[in-house]
């Protein structure tokens, strides 16, 4: 499907709401609710006519107001693929997992809680990942992060 | 009779006869300083350039170096990458495992120094000297094969000067 093709048909298709982000990309791009995470995702893997089954990042954006977490998905059988992301704010960080539709969510949604600090509810296996397992010096990919151990960079003369 | 007439330094010949005479100690380290076998430990992008040494353009094995997959095969570590925090013990436990006398070259800055992630980095080791200790540093991002190569040939040197029983 085109990219027009393929806003019009997950817009017509899906129950809940979406909002569309215009941009340059030839794939679309769209914000989900957070509540309607999983039900977004059940519904593009599972439909026939776009079956998204592979997930082929996620990652998590702070902009020091909001959490961000961004999936790209796409769809062997039909070469088409999409992005989408769900916002949520700094006092009560926590998401979904979509690890019951996509396998692969495990790791990054591991990483994701590991390095931002946020809660995922539903993981089945959430711990450390990337980091020592002893460590306790707070999440390191936050903005404004200091850690015990980090040097900064001197100013540039 | 070859190689020993090339070997001036280390043997004398008794006139008259196929007798050589030496010390232990020569034939000992310089037989060790010939082979080193290494225990190959790429974390990062400076194993790219170990490989490269170690194949056939550059060619570790005309030094007697041969790679082995196992710490207790091994006389030297080449630390070949960047070490982080919760990679420092399993560096750290190699090195123990690894059989006297054994012998560190760090390779490239990481390994020495942190490198380019000593400056606001959460998770990387700056330098492996902080877990085991380091003989021969060579510094570079990569280093080049050369590099290595002369980094080789002085851990091959500082065999050379050691005594059999002062080995640790
Ligand atoms: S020193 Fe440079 S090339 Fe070597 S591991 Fe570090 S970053 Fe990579």
């Amino acid at each position: 499907m085109t990219k027009a093709e393929l806003l019009d048909y997950i817009k017509e298709n899906f129950s809940g709401e979406l909002e569309v982000i215009e941009n340059e990309h030839p794939e679309p791009y769209f914000i989900v609710k957070a509540q309607d995470l999983v039900e977004f995702s059940r519904f593009i893997h599972d439909d026939e006519r776009l079956l998204m089954t592979f997930l082929m990042n996620l990652s998590a954006v702070d902009t020091t107001e909001q959490f961000e977490i961004v999936y790209n998905v796409c769809s062997y059988r039909f070469k088409h693929r999409i992005y989408f992301k769900i916002i949520f704010d700094y006092i009560k960080p926590e998401f979904d997992s979509v690890i019951d539709v996509w396998r692969a969510a495990d790791w990054y949604e591991r990483e994701i809680w590991e390095l931002f600090g946020i809660n995922v509810k539903g993981h089945p296996n959430l711990k450390r990942f990337l980091l020592p397992d002893d460590w306790d010096d707070g999440y390191p990919m936050r903005k404004g992060w200091q850690g015990k151990n980090v040097i900064p960079m001197p100013e540039r003369k | 009779m070859g190689v020993i007439k090339k070997l001036p330094v280390y043997a004398e010949k008794v006139p008259g006869g196929g007798i050589i005479t030496t010390q232990l100690n020569k034939v000992f380290t310089l037989t060790q300083a010939k082979s080193l076998w290494y225990l190959l430990f790429g974390t990062a992008c400076c194993a790219i350039e170990l490989m490269a040494t170690g194949a056939s353009r550059y060619d570790f094995d005309r030094l007697g170096m041969i790679f082995r997959a196992s710490p207790r095969q091994s006389d030297l570590i080449i630390v070949a990458g960047t070490v982080t925090y919760k990679m420092a013990p399993v560096v750290k436990r190699l090195y123990d495992q690894m059989a006297e006398p054994r012998y560190v070259l760090a390779m490239g800055g990481c390994a020495c120094g942190g490198g380019p992630f000593y400056y606001d980095s959460y998770s990387v080791l700056r330098g492996i000297d902080k877990v085991i200790p380091v003989d021969v540093y060579v510094p570079g991002c990569p280093p080049r094969p050369e590099a290595l190569l002369h980094g080789c040939l002085e851990v091959g040197k500082k065999i050379r000067t050691q005594k059999m029983d002062d080995w640790s």
